[in-house]
């Protein structure tokens, strides 16, 4: 029991591993749009360095958030983030139907993954506090 | 059209990235790693070539989300995974919202 702390700590440490492995994947597709199939050399370099920060970040979080429920969150920030920063910065403003099935996708993928999680199979009745 | 072929080409190699990684166990495993890094890379390159065409948010979005889905199918069907009403339910909304982007004129 004397380990509570630790692992709350290491828990919140996990949680911002996480968020960066997010706002890093929306520096890798943002990179990988630019790079223009790899054809400009600075966004190439960028979509590769973020790519291997965005493994490293989530591989690290994942060892202590459940999988389904890293992966939900990851994919989620990913796909709305890299919609919204799309649209501002590469000026790639989508149509309200494009914008309605983006959303349906995302959604759905959010569930998938939801879905996929140990923690969150509804026959545990031992629902974790974290 | 081409672009949804390479964008296809991306989530199959998206996919073998998901499974090197899970066996790469926290990439202490070497040749999990390589095969890790190599499918990223090509993963990443035919995802480039697709978002010439795709809008970025667009594009991105259906290449993790179906990558996501086959990870589900084929953990059904080769690792005796089950497939619940829910899990169905997921794949059944990114499937809807790829074709109503693609009847929605995204490339």
């Amino acid at each position: 029991m004397s380990n509570t702390a630790s692992n709350q700590t290491s828990t919140s440490r996990a949680w911002v591993m996480l968020l960066l492995a997010g706002a890093f994947e929306i520096v890798y597709a943002l990179s990988v749009a630019g790079s223009q199939a790899f054809t400009v050399l600075s966004w190439s370099i960028s979509a590769i360095v973020f790519f291997l920060l965005t493994l490293y970040a989530l591989s690290v979080a994942l060892k202590t958030i459940d999988v389904g429920i890293g992966y939900a969150v990851w994919a989620g920030i990913g796909a709305v983030g890299s919609a919204v920063f799309g649209s501002v910065l590469l000026d790639q403003s989508l149509t309200l139907p494009q914008a309605f099935w983006l959303a349906v996708i995302i959604a759905g993928v959010i569930w998938l993954k939801l879905a996929s999680s140990e923690k969150l199979q509804p026959e545990k009745s031992e629902l974790v506090a974290s | 059209m081409i672009s949804w072929v390479y964008l296809g080409i991306a989530v199959l190699f998206e996919i073998a990235v998901a499974f090197s990684a899970g066996n790469a166990q926290g990439f202490t495993r070497l040749w999990w790693t390589i095969a890790t890094l190599v499918s990223g890379a090509i993963a990443t390159f035919f995802l480039s070539l697709a978002l010439l065409e795709f809008d970025v948010g667009v594009g991105y979005s259906i290449w993790t989300s179906v990558a996501g889905v086959g990870i589900v199918v084929i953990g059904a069907v080769f690792f005796q995974e089950r497939l619940n009403p829910r899990k169905l339910s997921g794949i059944a909304m990114v499937i809807g919202g790829v074709i109503g982007l693609r009847l929605s004129g995204a490339a």
